[in-house]
């Protein structure tokens, strides 16, 4: 097949036979975005928010202009909504530590499930440690998919659930969670509970609106969408946000201060102390354009037709056990899986010897590796460049490490 | 067909039968080990008589390279001197395995190594 995309990304031109899926961990990055991020140092490069002249006044209008972009990008209804962190991990920490360990007190229920990646089970896991908090694990049935009815049968104190904190899509499984049909379900029971959706996957992936979607927080990553390292988002309503505590104070929080005292700006302001990553900010705004300018019609239909070529070609392996839904609806293309006793670090190592790159181990997703009953995948993961050739160079690969395994 | 420099025959014969796998019963050394790049775990046991580890096993899920190397290593040490065991090096675990092991795979391949010393602090 085709593809449009691969010409954008410097490093296949670099590398010409590099065959990239391990787009879960990280996506390559295109060429309009690294000049962004060049073009910031080369350019403008000042700090915002402080200078009156015009170098620091350009910087500025990238920085904001780049909030704008993002609350546009997932529908928020005001850019002060939007909130710069490291990433998706950081975001999670902030609403764990400003927000819930502010307002949830021991016997409080936080709801999660057994797909999540450890960003989203940590922080929740050190917050039960500090406030004596329960846990309930959603879980995952036998279609992959998440059963959210399981928790109108768990003896669960229903008004006492706080934080109900989902991923839209699973790094593990590819199954995209159908969010717009469960929240509100969920919300009619759980009447005292806020929503967050971890997007970290599915963002570059399905158009993600934080209004149709009808949750309270929104978190994802800049370098899972074609963007920069180091810089993530945090949405929330702007309420919530005005009555969260930021976790790091300093200057560019400040409205004033004191020998005695600080009284802080407004958020979003109010949870960016210091200077932030400035040409991460730039770089994820032209990573935001970069996905734009496909849409995400042609994504997802990319998107959907390598899963069913996926499926169809990977499940003609002898011996692979595929840990994801067969169907090819509500599903990303990622295929997580092994292949007979094969330890996946054995397989991973024979794939890279053809440029290959394929995630092996547990992919930050110890909870739902125990659930599948299982120390360890493959997993690979796929992008706008890759293609049906990829697959099918895997595919080869994967029957080469057999035949060097003699199995 | 070419022998692969890294799954040689040997490493692949020891991978599916690995020697001295199990567990020692009233052990006097029994010790677990995580290897930090991927978590697979080891646990051995071992025995000491007169100075000398008589009786060594091992057991868990690992990579064909940790079962195969834990298969070589536990051959290579039975019946050696405590002292003489506790001045072995990374190097010579190494040296006695029959395949070219790169950097990548050292924590695979010393994954037992690593147990037995921890097992004799």
């Amino acid at each position: 097949m085709k593809n449009n995309f691969k010409k954008d990304f410097p490093i296949f031109t670099n590398r010409p036979t590099l065959i990239y899926l391990d787009n879960a961990a990280t996506t390559q990055k295109p060429k309009s975005m690294i000049e962004a991020v060049i073009n910031f140092y080369t350019e403008y490069n000042s700090n915002v928010h402080r200078g009156v002249y015009d170098l620091s006044f350009k910087a500025t209008e990238v920085y904001e202009g780049t909030r704008a972009k993002v609350a546009n990008f997932i529908n928020a209804k005001n850019s002060s909504e939007i909130v710069f962190t490291g990433n998706a991990t950081e975001a999670i920490n902030l609403i764990a530590w400003g927000h819930a360990k502010k307002n949830l007190k021991g016997g409080d229920v936080v709801i999660l499930s057994e797909m999540e990646h450890n960003s989203n089970v940590v922080p929740w896991i050190r917050l039960k440690e500090e406030l004596g908090i329960k846990i309930f694990y959603l879980p995952v049935n036998k279609d992959f998919e998440l059963d959210y009815e399981a928790l109108f049968k768990a003896n669960l104190d229903i008004k006492k659930v706080k934080i109900i904190s989902l991923t839209q899509a699973s790094n593990v499984l590819g199954t995209i969670n159908p969010l717009e049909k469960i929240i509100p379900i969920l919300k009619e029971k759980c009447s005292n509970a806020k929503f967050l959706i971890d997007a970290a996957q599915s963002v570059a992936h399905v158009g993600v609106d934080v209004q149709k979607l009808g949750c309270d927080f929104l978190v994802f990553s800049a370098h899972k969408m074609y963007g920069p390292s180091g810089i993530g988002v945090l949405w929330a309503k702007q309420e919530l946000l005005e009555i969260m505590e930021p976790i790091f104070s300093g200057g560019n929080m400040v409205e004033e201060v004191t020998k005695k005292k600080a009284i802080f700006l407004p958020p979003p302001a109010k949870f960016e102390a210091g200077t932030g990553k400035l040409e991460a900010v730039a770089g994820l705004g032209a990573a935001i354009d970069y996905i734009n300018s496909i849409g995400f019609k042609k994504i997802t239909s990319l998107d959907q037709y390598l899963v069913k070529y996926g499926l169809k070609t990977l499940n003609k392996i002898k011996g692979i056990k595929i840990y994801g839904s067969k169907k090819s609806k509500n599903r990303l293309p990622i295929f997580t899986f092994n292949i007979l006793n094969l330890h996946p670090h054995d397989v991973s190592e024979i794939l890279n010897r053809n440029q290959i790159c394929v995630r092996a181990g547990h992919h930050c997703a110890h909870v739902l590796l125990q659930s599948l009953n299982t120390a360890g995948t493959l997993r690979a993961s796929l992008s706008i460049y890759n293609s049906t050739e990829d697959i099918d160079k895997l595919v080869k690969g994967l029957e080469e490490t057999k035949k060097i395994f003699k199995v | 067909m070419t022998q692969d420099p890294l799954y040689r025959e040997i490493i692949l014969e020891h991978w599916q039968n690995p020697q001295n796998y199990g567990r020692i019963k009233d052990p006097d050394i029994d010790v677990s080990q995580i290897n930090p790049t991927c978590g697979d775990k080891i646990k051995l046991t071992g025995k000491i008589k007169n100075g000398k580890l008589t009786e060594v096993a091992f057991e868990g899920e690992g990579c064909a390279i940790s079962k195969a190397s834990a298969s070589l290593f536990t051959q290579q040490i039975k019946n050696m001197p405590i002292t003489k065991i506790k001045k072995l090096k990374n190097e010579d675990v190494l040296k006695n395995l029959p395949a070219s092991i790169t950097a990548a795979r050292h924590n695979c391949a010393l994954l037992c190594f690593n147990a037995l010393r921890k097992g004799l602090k």
